[in-house]
């Protein structure tokens, strides 16, 4: 059972974290709260699929050791690094959530400007006031 | 209203661990993920691209076509940002300069 634990919560953990983020998306009424809550989201799903590369026993980082071994191809013991693709796609995902976290704030501030507060229910009242 | 998001992000949670319970263990070397392709990647890289960071060689020749769209994305962000922030001038003070 300790074991079934062990395992396993690390799962839990990134289900915990990925709810938090939802519910600071929709229940928040600050355009800034809800920005925090997206990134929340995103980094928990990243967690999630970096994850997924560890390998138990003795596993490092993905850089091949011996450079000797540069013409054959079957010197490499897979079972020694851990898998290399989660981390690359994870980059490409950390570089979308920082173009869109620049985006969001971006946005954020012209609303500020526009409407002197950050608050979404002040702001529908500001619009339909015209 | 907050009651309503609640039970959403409780249902969701609800069914999220819910599917944990078939993924493999963690840190399981014979985990779907580490068995199919990846090894591929692992074996071949220093064979292909001479480089002995597979991280690096996956990324920038393996995948180069999606990092170059991702350099795409970056300047996306970064000119919209600039646009819609900079200081908007009037037109008349403009062609005076």
């Amino acid at each position: 059972m300790f074991d079934y634990i062990i395992s396993y919560y690390n799962y839990w953990m990134y289900a915990g974290l990925m709810m938090i983020g939802f519910y600071g998306m929709m229940a928040k009424r600050n355009l800034i709260k809800k920005i925090i809550g997206m990134n929340v989201f995103q980094s928990s799903i990243i967690f999630f699929y970096i994850s997924s590369s560890v390998k138990r026993g003795g596993v490092t980082v993905p850089i091949i050791k011996h450079v000797a071994g540069a013409h054959g191809s079957h010197g490499v013991d897979v079972m020694q690094y851990a898998n290399p693709l989660p981390h690359v796609l994870m980059l490409t995902a950390i570089v979308v959530m920082v173009a869109t976290l620049g985006v969001a704030l971006a946005v954020a501030i012209l609303i500020y400007r526009r409407y002197h507060t950050l608050e979404e229910d002040e702001i529908i009242l500001c619009m339909r006031k015209g | 209203m907050k009651f309503l998001s609640l039970i959403t992000v409780l249902l969701v949670g609800v069914a999220l661990v819910y599917g944990t319970l078939g993924m493999p263990r963690w840190g399981d070397p014979n985990s779907p993920a580490a068995t199919h392709v990846s090894p591929y990647y692992l074996e071949h890289s220093m064979h292909d691209t001479a480089t002995p960071n597979v991280v690096t060689s996956v990324l920038a020749d393996y995948r180069g076509y999606d990092t170059l769209g991702e350099t795409s994305v970056i300047f996306t962000a970064g000119m919209s940002c600039i646009l819609l922030l900079r200081k908007r001038r009037k037109h008349k003070e403009e062609d005076h300069v």
